[in-house]
């Protein structure tokens, strides 16, 4: 057997986006690699600290307040050419909500003013006044499902979804610039603005999206998904140890099956 | 004569009385449909009456506290309060038709009006607060309610429109709640824990104010009770806690779920033990006991009636069924989830069963629950029962907080939860069960049917 692999994850701005119960994505990340005997080193990445010294293989940036993000926003700035470097090199990047915005060009708030983001996503947000509030299922982009099907170790093919399932609760419309490739197309629910199905935004390993939920527990193949990716810059392809996974998908089915009776 | 008055008066009265003959628990529709009648029903009533309203909101334990400061205020006024649940402005308007006569005549000295955060812009405007009492700001509900700060600034907006001559009682705790003193320049009574530390585990909290709001700098916390609530000052300019008017120290709790604590106000100390669980009570007791001497209520009055005192459906309930003891906490947003599993894990060994909804009541969004730190209880659970309609998000919150789950204990049915997991007990075992708003209704229903008696939460 080969020396213990490490993955080292980066928790951006932890203390001040964290509103919305994405730190199960950190738990499930954790979780699911100590199980297979992969060690986690956890940094947590505020304002005023530096990323220049450091080197992760995954970034995790989630949602808070509007005012946090306006502090956010600021200081996200100075961290600009270093996270895009990270992810050009590889680096796996999963944000949501607000997270997903600042990595965008800009948000436009409805008052208008500007908060300007960092563009590693070709997109922009604009405040509107529709609540974007609800379970949100959607159907994983074909190049997605063809790499999670040969990544996600399940001896049970049967149960093995392409879909993603969360919650989403914004009132910003995100528009992707043309080339940008969307995570997936909504089945239900309204995803990036509600208007032209697509939900959440790829570029090289870097993910954005509005799904809370948390969206890694109960979404155990794109959290693997982000695990191996992770670990391939520095150990090449990974063969992951299959987990149980039969309370994840449990959760799976019963989140989308409300996607149902929603409105 | 107000003829607008007397026909919402009227119909709410009539709906009121169908309502009673047909015994269902719509007691909204009366207020709704003189709301619709007269919109300025409730303003036109408040203003006559004597003493005037008491308002109370925030996010955790209002229930609580209303009802304190109702046992309390009644035994020297005729008050009222919107009791049978609706804390909307047609709660009130409800309230206001029961308790006034056909041709306006109050039954009442004085009102008291618990109020869903949302609403207290509204209803301050319609009822022309004398007191307000705010207990503290969590995130809850985001769904519902949007975020903290967004509420808060509502709030702002509308204590600056207040005549001077209302008094705002203030827990000095919360930062968030504090810095509304800049808001307004009447009377302010500030009520707080004074122990830097409590005897309780310390949760991985969720902390809703971590910069001054006023610069925007870091908050300096010299005691951290619980969330953001605690002993601050900022690290640039002069926003610091106020000192508290009403206080307390020597917090005790205890493994039966009862505390004791020390109670200063105006000079006056006093001891006292009570049946009411957790840090969070401790806040509740201290805003009645600041509304109390507000009101110049005798201290040993207040002393009795906090003894005497046992919380409101379901927020903590000891009961049993077929001699085996349940003890029911509500649970519905992570800082007063977290509160209540610091106060169980006293225990040295723990039966639960968490029963999570998501139901418009309950939030329709579950993600709240990796907010709340379960892993504390982790290696105190001796059997881990599990129901509602998201339980499978819940049991794979606990599967990640480290809790061995057994299939077998995950069930779909509310009531066949709470049979089962007795079952599964010995009879000197206790069963701490733990539900959403909408899942204590189903709980109710189970103890209403097959445990002691309980008495009906819907009436007075």
């Amino acid at each position: 057997m080969a020396k213990t692999m490490t993955l080292n994850i980066c928790h951006l701005y932890p203390d001040l986006m964290d509103t919305y119960g994405d730190k199960g994505n950190i738990i499930a990340i954790q979780k699911r690699c100590q199980w297979r005997g992969i060690d986690v080193n956890l940094v947590n990445i505020s304002v005023d600290q530096s990323l220049s010294d450091l080197e992760f293989d995954l970034y995790f940036f989630g949602g808070g307040q509007d005012k946090a993000q306006t502090v956010v926003g600021k200081d996200l700035q100075k961290k600009d050419g270093v996270l895009k470097k990270a992810i050009d090199g590889g680096a796996v990047l999963l944000s949501i909500c607000g997270g997903y915005q600042l990595l965008q060009k800009y948000f436009k708030t409805k008052t208008g003013e500007i908060i300007k983001g960092i563009g590693l996503f070709d997109a922009y947000t604009e405040g509107s006044n529709d609540r974007m509030i609800q379970n949100l299922w959607l159907d994983l982009e074909e190049n997605l499902k063809d790499e999670i099907r040969k990544i996600y170790p399940t001896s049970d093919k049967e149960q093995l979804t392409t879909d993603l399932i969360g919650f989403e609760n914004h009132s910003g419309k995100t528009y992707l610039g043309k080339n940008l490739k969307h995570l997936g197309k909504v089945i239900n629910g309204s995803g990036n603005n509600g208007e032209d199905k697509t939900e959440g935004a790829v570029y090289k390993n870097a993910f954005g999206c509005y799904l809370h939920g948390s969206l890694l527990p109960k979404n155990p193949h794109f959290a693997d998904y982000l695990i191996s990716k992770a670990l391939e810059r520095r150990y090449g392809k990974v063969k992951l140890k299959p987990l149980d996974d039969e309370i994840e998908w449990q959760a799976h089915k019963l989140a989308v099956d409300r996607t149902r009776s929603q409105a | 004569m107000d003829l607008k008055l007397f026909l919402a008066t009227l119909a709410g009265k009539i709906l009121a009385f169908v309502i009673r003959l047909f015994g269902s628990g719509a007691t909204a529709a009366p207020g709704l449909i003189a709301l619709k009648i007269d919109p300025n029903f409730v303003r036109k009533l408040n203003r006559k009456i004597k003493f005037g309203s008491v308002i109370v909101s925030g996010t955790n334990g209002k229930t609580t506290t209303t009802r304190l400061i109702y046992d309390i205020l009644s035994t020297k006024y005729k008050v009222i309060h919107n009791r049978q649940g609706s804390n909307l402005l047609r709660g009130i308007a409800s309230t206001l038709i029961a308790n006034s006569s056909i041709l306006g005549k109050l039954k009442f000295d004085l009102a008291l009006w618990e109020l869903d955060e949302a609403i207290l812009p509204e209803a301050i405007e319609n009822v022309s607060p004398k007191t307000i009492v705010l207990l503290n700001l969590f995130r809850d509900q985001l769904d519902r309610y949007g975020e903290v700060d967004s509420i808060r600034a509502k709030w702002q907006k509308s204590l600056r429109t207040l005549p001077k001559n209302t008094t705002l009682i203030l827990n000095c705790d919360d930062p968030g709640i504090s810095i509304l003193e800049n808001s307004f320049a009447g009377k302010k009574i500030f009520f707080g824990v004074s122990d830097s530390k409590v005897k309780l585990p310390a949760v991985v909290g969720v902390a809703d104010v971590k910069h001054c709001l006023v610069c925007g700098a870091g908050l300096i916390f010299t005691a951290q009770l619980s969330a953001h609530l605690g002993h601050y000052r900022c690290s640039n300019c002069d926003f610091r806690r106020p000192t508290p008017n009403v206080s307390t120290v020597n917090l005790n709790f205890k493994p039966d779920f009862s505390t004791s604590i020390t109670l200063s106000t105006n000079g006056q100390t006093l001891n006292i033990n009570y049946s009411l669980p957790g840090l969070y009570n401790v806040y509740n007791i201290l805003a009645a006991a600041a509304v109390s001497s507000h009101y110049n209520i005798d201290f040993s009055t207040v002393k009795n009636k906090i003894k005497e005192f046992s919380t409101a459906f379901g927020r903590f309930q000891k009961t049993k069924i077929k001699d085996r003891k349940l003890v029911t906490f509500l649970i519905k947003n992570p800082a007063g989830a977290n509160e209540v599993i610091r106060t169980i894990s006293q225990l040295s060994k723990i039966n639960l069963l968490v029963i999570l909804n998501d139901k418009i009541a309950d939030g329709r969004d579950v993600s709240w629950i990796w907010d709340t730190d379960w892993e504390i209880l982790k290696d105190k659970v001796d059997n881990i029962f599990i129901s509602g309609i998201r339980r499978f998000d819940m049991a794979l919150r606990l599967k990640y907080a480290g809790f061995k789950l057994s299939k077998n204990n995950i069930y779909k049915e509310v009531n066949y939860s709470i049979l089962n997991a007795l079952q599964k007990l010995s009879t000197k075992d206790t069963l701490i069960v733990l539900p959403t708003y909408t899942a204590l209704l189903d709980v109710q229903k189970t103890l209403n049917r097959e445990g002691e008696k309980v008495a009906k939460w819907q009436k007075q």
